[in-house]
């Protein structure tokens, strides 16, 4: 076995680091884009180019930057947007997600339980940014426009919302 | 400049994928040079982690799975990285958590393995079925010259490097052939066959 945890393994980019870190997250991955993809084999897709990417052009991953799992996800999420906002323009008439129910997804109760509780903690402004943005996976201006409201206050929002649902989802403090 | 000195509230922005690909670049950019930003980038995708654990792992029934080998996937990294764990047998570390197992047989689909005979060491290569990288790995720390063969014609395509316990040679120029060596000083050591 090769030295070093998986995390500083794959900053180096060993290959066995890719292979590890795939069989690791890539099941949370593909979830993740599926929700936004609602299309299992695009899903998979999805995280395969991910991986893929991350391989060829290199990636800014350092033990530094925290969990492993937490940059792979946040990359499977973006890529997922991507695609999502690219088909969406080829579509024209498609405004936002509501692209196919077919696939349900599944939900952990508990965890479904934490973040409503969080969720419940933003302000009413930080919780719309965050429910079209980042479930919705509107761009800002599309939500400025939804809103109303000028693009820097979403921004501002969207941000202050995250840091607020770390305290309370990563950190730990009471919701 | 799309931000002040620091990525700032930029960095939230980022993770939740709400940067444009300009700003998402400059953003990288910053982080590879500045640990401050890297680390609250690093706190946002925790954020996000979090928020997407709601999403449990199970939605992926077996009914949503698509048969096999149905698309063209870009997928060459992995039996590379597959490669390397299953030949000198270092197979999978501790992490095996879930693994989706439809799509790890759906990457094996898509390459072909060969063993090299002869007097070397063990040795084994693995290719995209469509020829479009090969990946020759050798047991020990040794370093091989790679030689492909084709109507008897020969190319070398590089040496093996040492890297851990075995010695590896990776790829993805494409280059036809239906035998390749291993020479060590220019004497065969041990071949195999490519089909
Ligand atoms: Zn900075």
């Amino acid at each position: 076995m090769r030295d070093g945890s998986l995390e500083e393994r794959f900053s180096r980019r060993e290959a066995t680091a890719y292979e590890a870190a795939f069989l690791a997250f890539g099941a949370r991955m593909q979830t993740t884009a599926l929700r936004i993809l609602r299309d299992p084999d695009a899903a998979r897709e999805c995280v395969q180019e991910v991986f893929e990417g991350l391989w060829r052009r290199g990636h800014s991953y350092s033990p530094a930057r925290g969990a492993l799992e937490a940059f792979l996800v946040t990359c499977a999420r973006n890529a997922a947007l991507t695609s999502l906002r690219a088909g969406r323009r080829r579509r024209q008439t498609e405004q936002h997600l509501d692209v196919d129910d077919r696939y349900t997804m599944e939900e952990d109760p508990i965890e479904r339980e934490r973040v409503a509780r969080a969720l419940a903690q933003l302000t009413e402004g930080q919780a719309d940014v965050v429910q079209l943005a980042y479930y919705k996976g509107m761009t800002l201006s599309e939500v400025a426009t939804e809103l109303a409201i000028p693009i820097g206050t979403v921004k501002g929002r969207l941000s202050a919302a995250l840091r607020a649902l770390r305290r309370t989802l990563v950190v730990g403090e009471p919701a | 400049m799309i931000f002040g000195a620091h990525v700032g509230d930029a960095a939230e922005l980022y993770a939740a994928g709400a940067l444009t690909a300009e700003e998402h670049a400059a953003v990288e950019a910053h982080i590879a040079q500045c640990s401050e930003c890297l680390r609250r980038v690093g706190e946002a995708e925790e954020t996000v982690l979090a928020l997407e654990r709601v999403n449990a792992v199970q939605s992926l029934r077996p009914s949503n799975v698509a048969p096999f080998g149905r698309r063209r996937v870009p997928v060459w990294w992995i039996p590379v990285a597959a490669a390397a764990a299953l030949i000198v047998g270092l197979l999978v570390p501790r992490h095996g958590l879930q693994t989706d197992v439809a799509t790890v047989a759906m990457l094996h689909s898509h390459f072909a393995h060969a063993q090299f005979v002869g007097n070397g060491p063990p040795a084994k290569v693995l290719y995209a079925r469509d020829r479009s990288w090969y990946y020759v790995i050798v047991d020990g720390r040794h370093s091989y010259g790679v030689y492909a063969l084709r109507d008897g014609a020969s190319a070398y395509l590089g040496a093996t490097q040492s890297k851990g316990r075995v010695s590896e040679l990776f790829s993805s120029v494409a280059t036809p052939f239906d035998r390749l060596e291993l020479r060590d000083g220019g004497r065969l050591v041990e071949a195999a066959a490519i089909r």
